[in-house]
């Protein structure tokens, strides 16, 4: 029983759940108290310790079937019928040629019915492209890969319909049958996991969609549609709402005033009643700051909503104390400065004119997230809000999630702010299903309702 | 003895006015039988609070509770000193200082002498518990609720990690002190953001979804009884199709039975669309998502199966 269980956390850690020594002990330790027999509570012990939230479990679900179920299911037939003894005939007719790579060997153990090795080389392929650091930022590489697998696949098929033609006269036919389903399936199961993408599962995430109407048609006039005049309202309501939000960060303070107590002052007052401390004096508690970092995309894509995008930036730059702002097309740039010499109309004007940005390149966000990662990964940490703003519409190269989530791991909660159609979402060159399972939360900020309710949403 | 099997758990907890799944119970048991601390998460209203309770009724023991929030810190989580006593204390014993300090010859030596007072203002008696050391000290075993520590500051979680790993805490005044009991710890997570990897390695996680249609069914048979059975499936179907709708808050377990409660008031024996039209501000508690439901008032009527009149 330990053995399965140190065996599945292994498989578990190559399909990249990560688990440590101290929960492996704990669940050994449970399997002892419960009746392994019943398959729930097996299974409870083995998720509860081994995926730790609700992202994971998913993931955690699909291993637990491979290993348990779709690997293991015949145990019982094999030592019976000496199926188990065509089985390794099979695959030490395959080895030797086969010698030639570890993709090989790992084909093999898991035909043989230990998934380890496989299970890492996948994890190795979906990671893939995170060490490299030059060149066009493209998926290319993980897609080659994969294809070599999926054909390395198929010769084994072939190989499996080879080996019982050629012994149709050795074995008999049901155990051929049996022994070609059996591989099949392996093969099948191997192919599944190659094609999909271990993805938490979506029903966690917190999808916002407004429909109260606040300023009933300016409101939900999208960006791009705005007059002249009604963008010189937009510009007072967001101003309005920047007043509001410095009033609730005073009541805040107001709210948790209560420090430690000032002893000089409480001292002080006590003199007025002949040194007896009547009075209980508190240090005020400094305001905690939310820190913010934003990330925006001013490519032409989203150049209509890029402004009022900016403009948010400023309004919250204002606001709080500590906000990063960077903007990016295929390169990124820090625009904190700007922001914070200029008057609004003059700051945007100079982010979208000077900036160190290449405004005709094409949207990358891959090299947008491998250069943050490079440059200023240091600005994120468990205080900070990371916003990025931007359609997802990566140009097909490299989406890089990996960057993302371990962007995820860093900062205390990650939101993505899309100004496109949420109809559009999922189609084309978006990257939005790729990007969404590593965020705490998607919306779509396409006018001034939905900007409104997010910045409410942040703040108050 | 309470909580012996993972079956006797189940039983134990449905006593308790807690209906759960075999994954629930399994969980509770092995917690109750490693010691360890529960993190449960889970969307709002499906009973993560309730738990707790259900436990603490179930052990027969106190239930104590720190709620979370945006700046908790130690003074309101672990203990404070009770600075207005020390002080009218001090005032108090002047005379008695005077007496102690009176023989003394030089400003050392009474320094000295007070030092070796010093324990009588950094003791016990001046230290105000608050729940966290509470349920440390507590002499009979108590069930410690941590309610949405998502809520919370990093800093804080960093903090609690002695307290679940070792189940004792440093004052440096004191000393440490050790749990007289060890507590049944359960800890609730919204999922606002997500927890550090430390604090989920010491715990046994627990993820509560919406519950299963005869899970439903049965909790509202439970706690109102005399809903009738018809009623009670139109109901759950109904709860059940509006859940699969794109809502801002989708209706939870809570106001299941909010709901299945102000239908007996309205003494609703077969479940309209009407009656749900009129009785939907019990299920939604956004505008919008009222109108959304209101939209799909035909598909949910269609999915329940049950014999509806027409919305005329």
């Amino acid at each position: 029983m330990v053995n399965l269980v140190l065996k599945f956390a292994a498989c578990a850690r190559g399909g990249g759940l990560r688990i440590s020594t101290s929960e492996v002990l704990d669940c050994v330790g449970q399997l002892e108290l419960i009746d392994c027999l019943q398959e729930p509570q097996f299974e409870a012990v083995l998720r509860t310790n081994f995926a730790k939230s609700r992202r994971e479990q998913h993931h955690f679900d699909q291993l637990y079937h491979l290993f348990f179920h779709e690997l293991r299911q015949d145990f019982g037939i094999f030592h019976t019928d000496g199926l188990q003894d065509r089985m390794e005939e099979f695959l030490a007719v395959l080895t030797p040629e086969n010698n030639a790579g570890p993709l090989d060997r790992a084909l093999l153990d898991f035909m043989a019915g230990d998934p380890l090795a496989f299970l890492q080389e996948m994890g190795r392929i979906q990671g893939e492209g995170e060490g490299r650091r030059q060149g066009m930022g493209s998926n290319l590489g993980s897609v080659t890969r994969r294809l070599g697998v999926m054909l390395q696949l198929n010769r084994l098929q072939a190989a499996v319909t080879q080996f019982t033609d050629e012994n149709i006269d050795r074995i008999p036919w049901e155990k051929r049958k049996s022994l070609e389903s059996h591989f099949n399936e392996r093969i099948e199961s191997a192919r599944r996991l190659l094609l999909q993408n271990p993805k938490p599962a979506g029903e966690n995430l917190k999808k916002i969609i407004s429909h109260d109407q606040h300023l009933a048609d300016l409101g939900e006039t999208a960006f791009v549609s705005l007059t002249q005049k009604e963008v010189e309202e937009l510009r007072e309501v967001i101003k309005q709402l920047v007043r509001k939000l410095k009033d609730t960060a005073g009541l805040r303070y107001a709210r948790q005033k209560k420090g430690v107590p000032d002893i000089k002052k409480t001292l002080r007052q006590g003199a007025r009643y002949q040194g007896i401390p009547m009075e209980i004096i508190f240090r005020n508690r400094p305001l905690r700051k939310t820190r913010i970092v934003t990330l925006c995309d001013v490519s032409g894509s989203v150049w209509s909503a890029a402004r009022f995008m900016l403009n948010m930036l400023y309004s919250l730059q204002e606001c709080f104390t500590r906000v990063r702002s960077f903007v990016f097309v295929a390169g990124l740039d820090e625009v904190t400065e700007i922001f914070e010499k200029n008057e609004i109309n003059q700051a945007i004007e100079k982010v979208l004119g000077e900036a160190d940005i290449d405004y005709g390149a094409a949207t990358d966000y891959g090299l947008t997230l491998r250069l943050f990662k490079k440059y200023f990964m240091d600005v994120l940490n468990k205080k900070t809000t990371l916003i990025i703003i931007g359609d997802g519409r990566s140009n097909y190269s490299n989406p890089e999630v990996e960057i993302l989530d371990d962007m995820r791991d860093r900062c205390r909660r990650l939101i993505w702010l899309n100004p496109e159609t949420k109809q559009f979402w999922y189609s084309g060159d978006s990257e939005m299903r790729t990007y969404e399972g590593s965020c705490h939360e998607v919306r779509p900020c396409q006018n001034l309702n939905q900007l409104l309710d997010f910045i409410k949403d942040l703040v108050l | 003895m309470a909580f012996s099997s993972v079956e006797a758990t189940q039983k134990d907890l449905e006593k308790c006015d807690y209906i759960c799944s075999e994954n629930i119970a399994t969980v509770v048991f092995l917690a109750h039988a490693t010691q360890k601390p529960i993190l449960v998460e889970g969307p709002a209203g499906v009973g993560k609070t309730e738990l707790a309770k259900a436990v603490a009724r179930g052990l027969d023991r106190r239930l104590i509770r720190l709620q979370c929030y945006e700046g908790l810190d130690e003074a309101k989580a672990l203990y404070e000193w009770e600075y207005a006593k020390q002080l009218l204390y001090t005032q108090m014993i002047k005379e008695k200082i005077n007496d102690v300090v009176s023989g003394s010859n030089s400003l050392s030596d009474a320094v000295d002498r007070i030092a070796a007072q010093e324990d009588a203002f950094f003791s016990k008696r001046f230290i105000q518990p608050r729940p966290l050391l509470q349920a440390i000290s507590s002499e009979k075993p108590v069930v410690l609720l941590i309610d949405e520590v998502d809520k919370s500051d990093p800093e804080f979680e960093a903090f609690l990690l002695e307290i679940l790993s070792d189940f004792q805490v440093s004052i440096p005044e004191i000393g440490t002190i050790s749990a007289v009991n060890i507590p049944f710890v359960v800890l609730t997570s919204n999922n606002y953001r997500d927890m550090s990897d430390a604090l989920k390695r010491r715990c046994i996680h627990l993820y509560i979804d919406y519950p299963e249609r005869d899970l439903e069914e049965k909790i509202v048979r439970l706690k109102l009884p005399e809903t009738g059975d018809r009623l009670i499936g139109q109901l759950v179907n109904a709860i059940r199709g509006i859940r699969r709708l794109d809502l801002k808050k989708k209706p939870c377990i809570s106001e299941t039975l909010d709901w299945a409660q102000s239908l007996i008031a309205l003494q609703v024996e077969d479940l309209s669309a009407q009656v749900l039209d009129q009785t939907l501000t019990v299920l939604c508690k956004y505008r919008s998502d009222t109108e959304k439901v209101r939209d799909n008032l035909k598909t949910i009527v269609a999915d329940t199966g049950s014999k509806w009149s027409t919305l005329s």
